[in-house]
C-alpha cells in the first residue's frame, strides 16, 4: 500500500512516517500544497493523508482540485479544525474520511485500512478477509482456519495489497508502485522473491502466476 | 416610549385648541365691540332727537310727542327712554309700568336687564343742558336679538371649528403615516433580522434614516466579520496547539516509552486532559450565541450534507432519517447549530444499531428538535450524570461525555432546555426545545400596530 501524506508540521510528519511505516505502509511525504496537487494526481498512490492547514495552498483547495482533475483516490482529512462545519466542508470537496488532531496513532491506522477496504467495497470488519485467508493487520499475521502464520513486514505488505485485489491480475511493476515509497528502488525480483516466500508458506496455489501478465491472488481455493 | 404619532396628535390638538379658541373669542368679542360703537351712535342719535323734541310749553318743559319715534308708544316694544330733569321725569310709553335701569354713570352701558322681561338692554345715558337746567336723558334698546344671533354665529362657528380640527387631525394622521413609513419598514426588517429572515436591513431609506440604517447595516457587517475574524483565529490558535499535540500523542503511544510505563501512563492521562479542555474550551468559544441578528439555518439546504457526512463517518448500514416542516429555517448561526446537531447526531449515531432519525418542529414559541436512535438507551438514573448541571468533563461517562458537553452549552447560550427521554424506536431520545428569538425590546408586531 503506498499512501501519500501532505503535512507540514515536521515532528508530526515524522511521527506518522514511522508508525505508518511499522504498520507495512510505503510512505511519500509533501508539505507544500502545489507540490501535492501535481504529484498526488501523477503518481499511483493507494490512499491520501491530506493536512487542511498548509503553505501554499490550502489543503482544502488541493483537495477539489485533484477531485475536478478526476483523480479517485480516497483521502483522509488531517486537521485541527473540528467543526461540524468545517467537517461537513471537507467531505463535500471529495474527502472520504475525516480525522481531528489530536488523535491517537492507533485510530489513524483504524481509519487508513478501514478506508482502504471501503474504497475495495469490502465490509468493514476487525480483520482482512479473502479466499480463506484471515489478514489481521495489527499483529501482522496471517491465519488460515485455527492455524496462525507469522509473515515478515515484506510479506505482509505484499500479501495484504494481495488480499485487497482478490482475483485481479497484478503485474509486477505495479506492485512494485504500490508497495514501495517514491525513493526506494523498485527491483521486481524482490517481488519475485517474497511471492516466492508467500508460497512457501501458504501454499504454492495462492499466488498464481500468468505469464506476460504478472500475479493474481487465488487464496486457499475454497 | 409612546408612539411619536400619538405625541404629534397630542401636540397638534392641544395647539389647534387653544389658538382657535382664543382666536374665535377674541374676533367674536372685537366684532361684538364694533357693533355696540355702532349701536351707540343710533342711540346717542336717538337721544340727541329726545333732546330736539324738548320744549319749552305754557307750564315749563314739554315733550313735542309728534317728534317721537313710533317705537316708543308701543309697549315693550324694544325702544325706551328716560328723561330727568329738576321737575321730574318722562317715561316712554313702551316701558309701560316698568322702571328703567338707572346707571349712575354717563356713558354706554351694556347688558342691563329690563325687570320682569328678558330683555337685555343697551343703554345710553347722556346729560344735557338745555334751558338752563340739567336735562339726562337715557335711551336703551333691546339688545337680545343681536346677542341671540350672536350665540348663533358663536355656535355655528364652534362646529366649524370642530370640523376643521377633526378634519386636521385625519390629514395630519395620514401625512405623519405617510411619513413614518420607512420607519415602520425599518421596524419591521429589524423584526425579520431578529427572526434571521433577513441579514441586512434594506439601504433604500428616505434621508433623515439613511445614517441609523447605515449604521446598523455596518455593525452587523461588523459583528459578522470579527466573528468570523475570531473564528479564524481559534482555528489557527487550535492548529498550532493540536498538532504538536499530535505528536506528543504519537510518541507516548510509540516504541521509545515501552521501557517507561508509568511515563507513558502519566502522558496519556496528561495529554488526554490537555486535548478535552482544548476541545471544549475552542468549541466553546466559536459560538456565536447571539451576538447575530441576522443568522439563520436553512434546515433543506444543511441537514443532507450533515446526513451524508455522518454516513460517512459511521458507514452506510445506519438508516438516517429526518422529519422537518417544509422551508423551516431556524434563527441561529449555521455554524452552531451545525455543532449541536452534529454532535448529537454523531453521538446518536455511535450508539444506535441501524436507525437515526432527526425531528424538527416549530411549536408555538420555540423550535423542538428530536433526535431519536434504537440503541441501548440510557438508563433513568444516569441521565442526569450525563447531562448534569456542573459536571466536569472528566467525569462523564466516555462517549456520551465530549459531545454533549457542547451540546449543553450551546443549548444554553439561547436559553433551551436539554432533556434525555425513551424514544419511540427503543433507544435514546434528546429533546432539545429552543424558545423564539425576540429581544425583549422589540414588541410583537400587532401591538405596535396599534399606535402607529
Amino acid at each position: 500500500m503506498r499512501l501519500l501524506l501532505v503535512e507540514d508540521h515536521v515532528p508530526l510528519a515524522d511521527e506518522l512516517i514511522s508508525t505508518l511505516g511499522r504498520q507495512g505502509y510505503a510512505i511519500d511525504w509533501l508539505t507544500d500544497g502545489r507540490d501535492a496537487i501535481h504529484q498526488g494526481a501523477t503518481e499511483p498512490y493507494d490512499l491520501i493523508v491530506l493536512d487542511l492547514g498548509l503553505p501554499g495552498v490550502p489543503g482544502l483547495e488541493v483537495l477539489q482540485k485533484w477531485r475536478s482533475g478526476g483523480l479517485s483516490t480516497p483521502v483522509l482529512i488531517l486537521t485541527a479544525r473540528a467543526s461540524w462545519a468545517e467537517r461537513i466542508e471537507g467531505l463535500k470537496a471529495g474527502a472520504d474520511d475525516y480525522l481531528t488532531k489530536p488523535f491517537h496513532p492507533e485510530e489513524l491506522q483504524l481509519r487508513i485500512q478501514a478506508l482502504l477496504r471501503r474504497v475495495r467495497g469490502l465490509v468493514n470488519q476487525p480483520k482482512l478477509e479473502a479466499a480463506g485467508l484471515h489478514l489481521d493487520e495489527g499483529r501482522q499475521c496471517v491465519s488460515r482456519g485455527e492455524e496462525d502464520i507469522q509473515l515478515t513486514a515484506a510479506e505482509f505488505r505484499l500479501l495484504r495489497y494481495f488480499m485487497l485485489h482478490p482475483g485481479q491480475i497484478l503485474s509486477k511493476s505495479h506492485l512494485a508502485e504500490h508497495l514501495y515509497d517514491g525513493e526506494n528502488e523498485r527491483d521486481s525480483n524482490v517481488i519475485e522473491v517474497h511471492v516466492n516466500h508467500l508460497r512457501r508458506k501458504l501454499g504454492r496455489a495462492v499466488v498464481e502466476t500468468r505469464r506476460g501478465q504478472g500475479y493474481r491472488f487465488a487464496g486457499t481455493g475454497e | 416610549m409612546r408612539s411619536i404619532q400619538r405625541r404629534l396628535s397630542l401636540g397638534l390638538i392641544s395647539v389647534l385648541l387653544i389658538i382657535g379658541l382664543v382666536l374665535a373669542q377674541t374676533s367674536l368679542w372685537l366684532f361684538e365691540v364694533g357693533l355696540q360703537r355702532y349701536l351707540e351712535s343710533g342711540l346717542r342719535n336717538e337721544s340727541e332727537l329726545l333732546l330736539v323734541a324738548l320744549v319749552r310749553g305754557p307750564d315749563g318743559l314739554q315733550l313735542d310727542e309728534h317728534r317721537l319715534s313710533p317705537g316708543y308708544q308701543r309697549p315693550y316694544s324694544g325702544h325706551y327712554f328716560r328723561i330727568d330733569f329738576d321737575q321730574g321725569h318722562w317715561r316712554s310709553r313702551s316701558l309701560w309700568d316698568l322702571e328703567l335701569p338707572h346707571p349712575g354713570q354717563p356713558g354706554l352701558h351694556a347688558d342691563l336687564a329690563l325687570e320682569k322681561t328678558d330683555q337685555s338692554l343697551l343703554l345710553l345715558h347722556t346729560d344735557y343742558r338745555k334751558f338752563g337746567q340739567t336735562i339726562s336723558i337715557t335711551v336703551a334698546q333691546d339688545y337680545t336679538p343681536v346677542r341671540d344671533s350672536f350665540a348663533l354665529v358663536q355656535r355655528i362657528g364652534l362646529g366649524l371649528g370642530l370640523m376643521a380640527l377633526i378634519l386636521i387631525l385625519v390629514l395630519q394622521r395620514v401625512t405623519v403615516r405617510r411619513a413614518l413609513r420607512p420607519l415602520e419598514r425599518a421596524r419591521e426588517q429589524i423584526f425579520q433580522l431578529q427572526q434571521g429572515q433577513r441579514s441586512q436591513l434594506d439601504e433604500r431609506v428616505p434621508v433623515e434614516l439613511e445614517p441609523l440604517v447605515a449604521q446598523i447595516n455596518h455593525l452587523l457587517a461588523h459583528t459578522e466579520d470579527s466573528l468570523k475574524r475570531s473564528r479564524n483565529a481559534l482555528g489557527n490558535l487550535g492548529h498550532a496547539l493540536k498538532t504538536p499535540l499530535a505528536v506528543l500523542m504519537s510518541l507516548a503511544e510509540g516504541d521509545k516509552l515501552a521501557g517507561h510505563p508509568h511515563v507513558r501512563e502519566t502522558l496519556r492521562d496528561q495529554l488526554h486532559h490537555i486535548q478535552q479542555r482544548l476541545e471544549r474550551e475552542l468549541n466553546r468559544a466559536r459560538l456565536s450565541g447571539d451576538a447575530l441578528p441576522g443568522a439563520r439555518f436553512d434546515c433543506a439546504a444543511e441537514i443532507p450534507g450533515l446526513f451524508s457526512t455522518l454516513r460517512m463517518i459511521h458507514g452506510e448500514h445506519l438508516e438516517l432519517s429526518s422529519e422537518i416542516g417544509a422551508g423551516l429555517f431556524l434563527p441561529w448561526d449555521r455554524e452552531d447549530i451545525l455543532e449541536l446537531l452534529g454532535n448529537v447526531m454523531d453521538n446518536a449515531c455511535k450508539w444506535a444499531d441501524s436507525h437515526v432519525s432527526l425531528t424538527i418542529a416549530k411549536g408555538a414559541d420555540g423550535y423542538c428538535l428530536l433526535i431519536d436512535d434504537d440503541g441501548p438507551g440510557i438508563p433513568v438514573h444516569h441521565r442526569d450524570e450525563v447531562i448534569g448541571r456542573g459536571n466536569r468533563l472528566d467525569e462523564q461517562v466516555t462517549g456520551h461525555g465530549l459531545g454533549l458537553g457542547i451540546v449543553k452549552d450551546i443549548v444554553e447560550a439561547w436559553g433551551g432546555r436539554i432533556q434525555l427521554l425513551d424514544s419511540p424506536m427503543g433507544g435514546l431520545q434528546v429533546r432539545i426545545d429552543l424558545p423564539e428569538r425576540l429581544s425583549p425590546q422589540l414588541p410583537g408586531t400587532e401591538s405596535t400596530r396599534q399606535l402607529s
